[in-house]
């Protein structure tokens, strides 16, 4: 059992412990900003059961460790980065060692003119007014006390900025590399990066996050991410969660759009002993439009949590929602997703699906899909359904040769396919069906019949 | 029992069948020779299908007595696969759709599976695919249904013929056939059944399992037989599907019920 007391005290010990870290010479408003968060923490209620955004969610176990910025856990071994590093690909790449900002690492050579993308640190010691009108305007810093932390403890993280009517080809890539070192069991790492993405009217842009973490070690990432699409603007955004097992991992993504933006979402997540991913997305002008799709694969001492708000604030927008889930062994899911409409969104087409595929008995899902519906006239829709393996294809393939281990995993993989093929980039859509397929191959002898 | 003729392939001796605890096949007897292609006609609900399901190892179908030997081998000891493996093949009278599997990567998997097991080397993605193209078009089979999921929004008659493109491929040694002539119009039966001709061979056998005299006339069975209440009842040549279309099922049972 938490308390408030506890909570409090959590939160406090850990800003102590990184407030060493966090950056130096911040700009007034950014002090601000902190503090605020700060004080608006002491204010939040208790995280547990009553409140709706945790009710399925224990952060209980994040509660009982603690975590430490130090400066010296960053560095990081070479031959573990190299080990973590996705291969070389067509992109902008920008690396993000525990939470700092590698500029070996990163190419960012070659952007075209209207396009920056840089630290988080470089751009608020370049132009920290640009920063300054678009910083906080779009999360809200006090949502939990995750999100306090993260400002209160802004260290570095990712600025991007695209002119208006700029298109840039090469998609850009986030590699986050987080390793807890072996650090003591008392004294893990804890890394909150901080982005802010914007697209002026016109602009496009693919934006690839990648999560990796050095197995097995223990850290808490918690990263928090602001993306605002002006008029006509359009973004892909693909997130691919692949932490290490006993991390602990929170994504908090606030989006809004003005009208005729175009939002395109793949977000797949495999790792974490504890992964929370939020979406806030609000449609602030009309005929602006989304699409979300998810993979969650979930096994033994694992839970995977999605919680999505989408808020239709203007009339004719259109939002798709579809996430599918599979789960094995002892795994647990969260799916929270919500969809509200205003009184003066008239004319918004909203879809919300989730579907999950339960491997074993064991495994646990709680869904909770919702519409919240002012405006008459509406075209809204959700659907869930949890389910098994069906014993009728697993008989049809085994009787044309194919063992059960195989059948099984093909099902799996049939069932997850519909989201992957959403990438629209070949090599990281190949790539996420390998990752998919080895740890479907992994966990089906174990599952057995 | 096992008193095989050399020239046996499928030994069927008092095969008794339960399914969620009911009994649907009573004592089953039936014999097939090497290169015979045997008809099995009889009323809804008299266990054709259970019979072919239990040859495939479906769970669910319970044997409770009796025996299937393949080659003089136990064949209910097997595993699905490995019944595939031993070259068993089952058409069936409703093929399962798989949504997400793409048809041309199932058969590619199913068919390497096979010969793996047969010792064979397995086919690369290029042979494969040459392979199956010439396959689906001798049964003429749209190659667009390649590239879509296996049987996922096929047409029924797509559905048949897709099975008969994997029997084509799995070129098994027994073949079993459940209403595979059902729900095609008459061209598609053609094919089918010269598909199924084409296959005959003198190491191959065949189960037809039929209402329709119709399939007959292009697949002339070696014997004929009618299960009727889970047994085979009454078995002859091809003169017997003949009565049978002309006079129904009644005066088999009326003649058990005389005798
Ligand atoms: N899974 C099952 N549960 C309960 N009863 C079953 C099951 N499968 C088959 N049966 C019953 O077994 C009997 C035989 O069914 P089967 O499908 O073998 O008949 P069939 O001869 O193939 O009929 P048809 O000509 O209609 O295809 C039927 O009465 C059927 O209802
Ligand atoms: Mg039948």
């Amino acid at each position: 059992m938490i308390t408030l007391d506890r909570q409090h005290s959590w939160f406090e010990q850990q800003l102590a412990a990184g407030r060493a870290q966090s950056l130096p010479q911040a700009p007034q408003w950014l002090q601000l900003a902190r503090e605020d968060a700060i004080e608006a923490a002491t204010q939040l209620p208790l995280h547990n059961r009553q409140h709706e955004a945790w009710r399925y969610t224990s952060i209980e176990g994040l509660l009982r460790a603690s975590f430490t910025g130090d400066e010296q856990a960053h560095q990081q071994n070479q031959a573990t980065i190299d080990d973590l590093l996705p291969p070389e690909s067509d992109s902008h790449r920008v690396v993000l060692v525990n939470g700092q900002f590698n500029a070996r690492l990163s190419t960012l050579a070659d952007l075209p003119p209207g396009v920056r993308l840089e630290s988080l640190r470089t751009a608020l010691a370049a132009d920290p007014d640009l920063l300054a009108s678009w910083f906080g305007s779009i999360a809200n810093h006090s949502e939990s006390i995750f999100s306090a932390l993260n400002t209160a403890l802004i260290n570095d993280g990712l600025f991007i900025h695209i002119d208006q009517d700029i298109e840039l080809q090469q998609p850009i890539e986030v590699v986050y590399l987080n390793s807890g070192l072996n650090l003591s069991e008392d004294k893990q790492l804890m890394m909150h990066p901080r982005n802010l993405v914007v697209l002026q009217p016109g602009a496009k842009a693919t934006l690839v996050e990648r999560f990796v973490g050095a197995a097995p070690s223990r850290y808490f990432h918690n990263n928090l991410t602001e993306i605002s699409l002006q008029q006509n603007a359009a973004l892909k955004h693909y997130r691919i969660q692949d932490e290490s097992r006993n991390a602990w991992h929170l994504s908090s993504i606030s989006i809004e759009q003005q009208s005729h933006s175009d939002y395109r979402g793949v977000t797949l997540a495999f790792g974490g002993a504890w992964a929370r991913t939020e979406y806030h997305l609000d449609f602030n002008n009309e005929h602006a439009s989304c699409a979300l799709h998810g993979l969650y694969l979930v096994g033994d001492k694992q839970l995977t949590d999605f919680h999505l708000t989408v808020k239709h604030r203007a009339a004719d927008c259109r939002s798709r929602e579809q996430f599918k889930g599979i789960l094995y062994g002892g795994g647990r899911a969260v799916f929270d997703g919500h969809i509200l409409v205003d009184k003066d969104a008239q004319r918004s087409d909203a879809q919300l699906s989730n579907h999950n595929l339960m491997l074993t008995r064991d495994a646990e899902v709680d869904t909770k899909p919702t519409l919240e519906i002012y405006a008459d006239d509406v075209k809204c829709s959700h659907g869930t359904t949890i389910g098994q393996l069906d014993p009728q294809q697993l008989f049809y393939m085994r009787s044309r040769g194919i063992d059960e281990t195989t059948a099984r995993s093909m099902l799996c993989q049939g069932f997850a396919q519909e989201i992957i093929d959403q990438i629209d980039l070949q090599p990281l859509r190949e790539q996420a069906t390998e990752r998919l397929v080895a740890s479907l191959e992994r966990v089906q002898p174990e599952i057995g019949r | 029992m096992n008193q095989m003729k050399p020239n046996t392939m499928l030994s069927i001796n008092n095969l008794t069948v339960e399914v969620e605890g009911k009994t649907i096949l009573h004592g089953l007897d039936l014999e097939i020779g090497k290169g015979e292609v045997h008809a099995i006609m009889g009323p809804n609900g008299s266990g054709k299908s259970t019979l072919s399901h239990t040859l495939s190892g479906r769970d669910g179908y319970q044997v409770t007595a009796g025996e299937a030997l393949l080659d003089g081998e136990d064949l209910l000891s097997l595993e699905t696969e490995e019944r595939a493996h031993r070259g068993v093949f089952l058409a069936m009278q409703y093929p399962v759709e798989l949504p997400g599997v793409n048809n041309m990567t199932f058969m590619r998997e199913s068919l390497n599976a096979v010969r793996r097991a047969r010792g064979e080397e397995e086919l690369d993605a290029v042979s494969f695919i040459k392979l199956v193209r010439a396959k689906a078009a001798e049964v003429k089979l749209d190659p667009k249904l390649l590239k879509r999921d296996v049987n996922s929004g096929f047409s029924g008659g797509e559905k048949k013929r897709n099975e008969i493109l994997q029997m084509a491929l799995l070129e098994p040694r027994l073949a079993i056939l459940d209403e595979t002539d059902s729900g095609l119009d008459i061209d598609a039966l053609r094919i089918v059944a010269d598909g199924i001709n084409a296959l005959r061979s003198p190491d191959r056998s065949i189960i037809l399992i039929t209402h329709y005299q119709r399939l007959l006339d292009y697949i002339e069975p070696d014997f004929v037989h009618v299960l009727s209440e889970g047994r085979i009842v009454r078995s002859g040549d091809k003169q017997l599907a003949l009565k049978l279309e002309e006079q129904g099922y009644g005066w088999i049972t009326e003649e058990e019920e005389a005798a």
